[in-house]
């Protein structure tokens, strides 16, 4: 969170309400009785006794004495690198300290435009409008300490779009990239030729070929995959396929029978007779284990008349439908209930894209952006 | 709890550097009470528990079930007590504590059964009946249930300023966020809350937090 703009700077200046801040001025009998209420939610136990639990060892374990030699040697060692580096850093044009990512080698020589980043020339700064290029055999890394961290593959080519307080962008327009986002959901966000990732609080790789098609794969947490109005949501575990023109795919498991997603990237991206494509759906279901209700919730979305109902059968037997949804609003689409029902599935809370999503709708997505 | 997660703390760590309004008296003594605890001193850890545990309880009872909120802050604690090695800024001890617990709570979330949705249209006539009749609990859990369908920005503050009882100022410093952002935050998620808690005409919408 911050309060980086001027609109909650002033929000904060117009409250009255000081007993809500920091209990002064004028009890609000609203807020005490709320108080009073919901104090019976606290922490009703006693400290555990930790005495029991050994924590990991780190360096520490080292003797005091023993621990302040290693220091000094360190902060020697500290002081001669900096010194050389100053010496090296002389003859240099001056780092760019403007907002951006800093990159660093993992291995190669990958470049930052013209430049080349090399393993032993430290960090580099990949600015807003410059191109980071790994080439067959570089790695880099990229980190940022409000955003996370991206570790990149060789053969990619990636761009810093924006680095605004609430929105960091970049491009990948080819390669693979591993990123681990501690920034707030829905502030980090990659546009690719097909699509749009959106960070949800999460870890992810990412790949583009050299036709522009994506596929990510999420290990912690959820992204959000989206080309206009085509969206998917893809947790932990699980994946999906994005191609140009068409946008993200049907997001599906990767322990899903090999027949399935074969079935599923038929339906979603090849232009199939309807006989085939009555098929594939056929398979997809057929094959469906309750964890696919991930696969069908979205193609819910996707097909039509009598092939909806037909996912609607199949999803329903695997996550009853919440009190507050019917099968008539389901199947004319209401979004706040295929809403709740998403939620009922027990992945994170889909309030969290919906809220995100309004905030992007003022930046359009940059898919094919060169 | 995954091992995804578990590889996540290592980069959380490096990243929690620079946030604000810690106070120095107080810096100075969470970084004193966690160099302690590192060195083998468990009342030193246990003094952090006492500091943090209502903000750590807060956080979950703002993301997670209320009967498996109890059984997290031991966890939380737990697992932050064995990865005390990996905390590089010794300063950033809360802002840390409160990312460990949000992953747990997450994690959890994902791990459990799907929960009803949330009740949130709570009229204070409703609220007031049960209360009047006795039923305090009842009229507790529909305010707290009100209050877990705001949006996470403001559920988190109002939840630990409403139910753990800290002030503004204290979130700020103890969950390592702005002053002005815990602020605006608990102001917009209060004006909701009373929104829904006697919902009429001119309630208002949904406000952008303050992120």
């Amino acid at each position: 969170m911050n309060a980086g703009n001027d609109e909650p700077k002033k929000e904060v200046h117009a409250m009255g309400n000081d007993y809500l801040w920091d209990r002064s001025g004028e009890p609000d009998p609203e807020i005490q009785r709320l108080e009073a209420l919901l104090g019976r939610f606290q922490l009703n136990r006693p400290r555990p006794a930790f005495t029991e639990i050994a924590p990991a060892r780190g360096w520490w374990f080292i003797p005091r004495r023993m621990q302040w030699l290693i220091a000094l040697a360190a902060v020697a060692a500290v002081a001669a690198v900096c010194v050389l580096t100053v010496l090296v850093y002389e003859r240099k044009p001056g780092r760019d300290t403007s907002a951006g990512w800093d990159v660093s080698a993992m291995e190669g020589t990958p470049r930052l435009g013209w430049r080349a980043v090399s393993e032993k020339g430290g960090k580099s700064r990949l600015g807003v409008g410059q191109t980071l290029e790994t080439g067959p055999q570089a790695r880099a890394r990229l980190r940022d300490d409000e955003i996370g961290q991206i570790e990149v593959d060789p053969g990619t080519r990636l761009r810093l779009l924006n680095m605004g307080s609430g929105s960091k962008r970049i491009a990948l327009d080819r390669g693979t990239i591993h990123t681990f986002i501690w920034a707030p959901p829905g502030q980090f966000v990659v546009d690719t030729p097909s699509a749009m990732a959106v960070d949800l609080g999460c870890a992810y790789t990412l790949h583009v070929d050299d036709t522009g098609a994506g596929l990510v794969r999420t290990s912690l947490g959820w992204v959000g995959f989206k080309l206009r109005g085509r969206e998917s949501f893809i947790p932990a575990g699980a994946a999906c396929l994005t191609r140009p023109n068409i946008g993200p795919g049907t997001p599906y498991f990767e322990d899903a029978s090999s027949e399935f997603r074969s079935a599923l990237m038929r339906f979603d991206f090849e232009d199939t007779a309807p006989e085939q494509r009555v098929a594939d759906l056929g398979t997809v279901l057929a094959q469906s284990r309750p964890r696919d209700a991930l696969t069908l919730w979205h193609l819910l979305s996707r097909v039509d008349g009598p092939q909806r109902a037909q996912v609607y059968t199949s999803l329903v037997k695997f996550v009853p439908l919440p009190s507050s949804v019917s099968e008539t609003g389901i199947l004319r689409l209401d979004q706040p209930m295929l809403d709740q029902w998403w939620n009922a599935l027990g992945f994170d809370d889909i309030a969290v894209w919906r809220y995100w999503e309004r905030s992007w709708s003022s930046a359009a997505p940059q898919a094919n952006a060169k | 709890m995954g091992s995804g997660l578990e590889e996540g703390f290592e980069m959380l760590t490096a990243g929690l550097g620079g946030r604000p309004v810690r106070e120095p008296l107080e810096l100075s003594e969470d970084a004193r009470l966690v160099g302690a605890a590192r060195d083998g001193d468990r009342a030193a850890f246990g003094r952090l528990y006492d500091r943090y545990a209502r903000m750590v309880h807060g956080i979950l009872l703002a993301k997670a079930p209320i009967a498996a909120v109890d059984d997290l802050v031991q966890d939380v604690f737990v697992l932050a007590l064995r990865r005390l090695s990996t905390l590089r800024e010794v300063g950033s001890f809360g802002a840390w504590l409160a990312a460990i617990a949000r992953n747990l709570a997450r994690d959890h979330y994902r791990r459990s059964a799907p929960e009803e949705q949330l009740t949130v249209d709570v009229p204070q006539e409703e609220i007031e009946l049960r209360a009047s009749r006795g039923d305090q609990d009842a009229s507790a859990n529909l305010v707290l249930d009100a209050i877990k369908s705001l949006p996470d920005a403001y559920r988190e503050p109002l939840i630990l300023r409403l139910v753990e009882g800290l002030t503004g100022p204290e979130i700020a410093r103890r969950t390592g966020l702005t002053p002005g952002s815990v602020r605006v935050n608990l102001h917009r998620g209060m004006q909701q809350l009373r929104a829904m808690l006697s919902p009429g005409p001119g309630s208002p919408g949904q406000e952008g937090a303050e992120s």
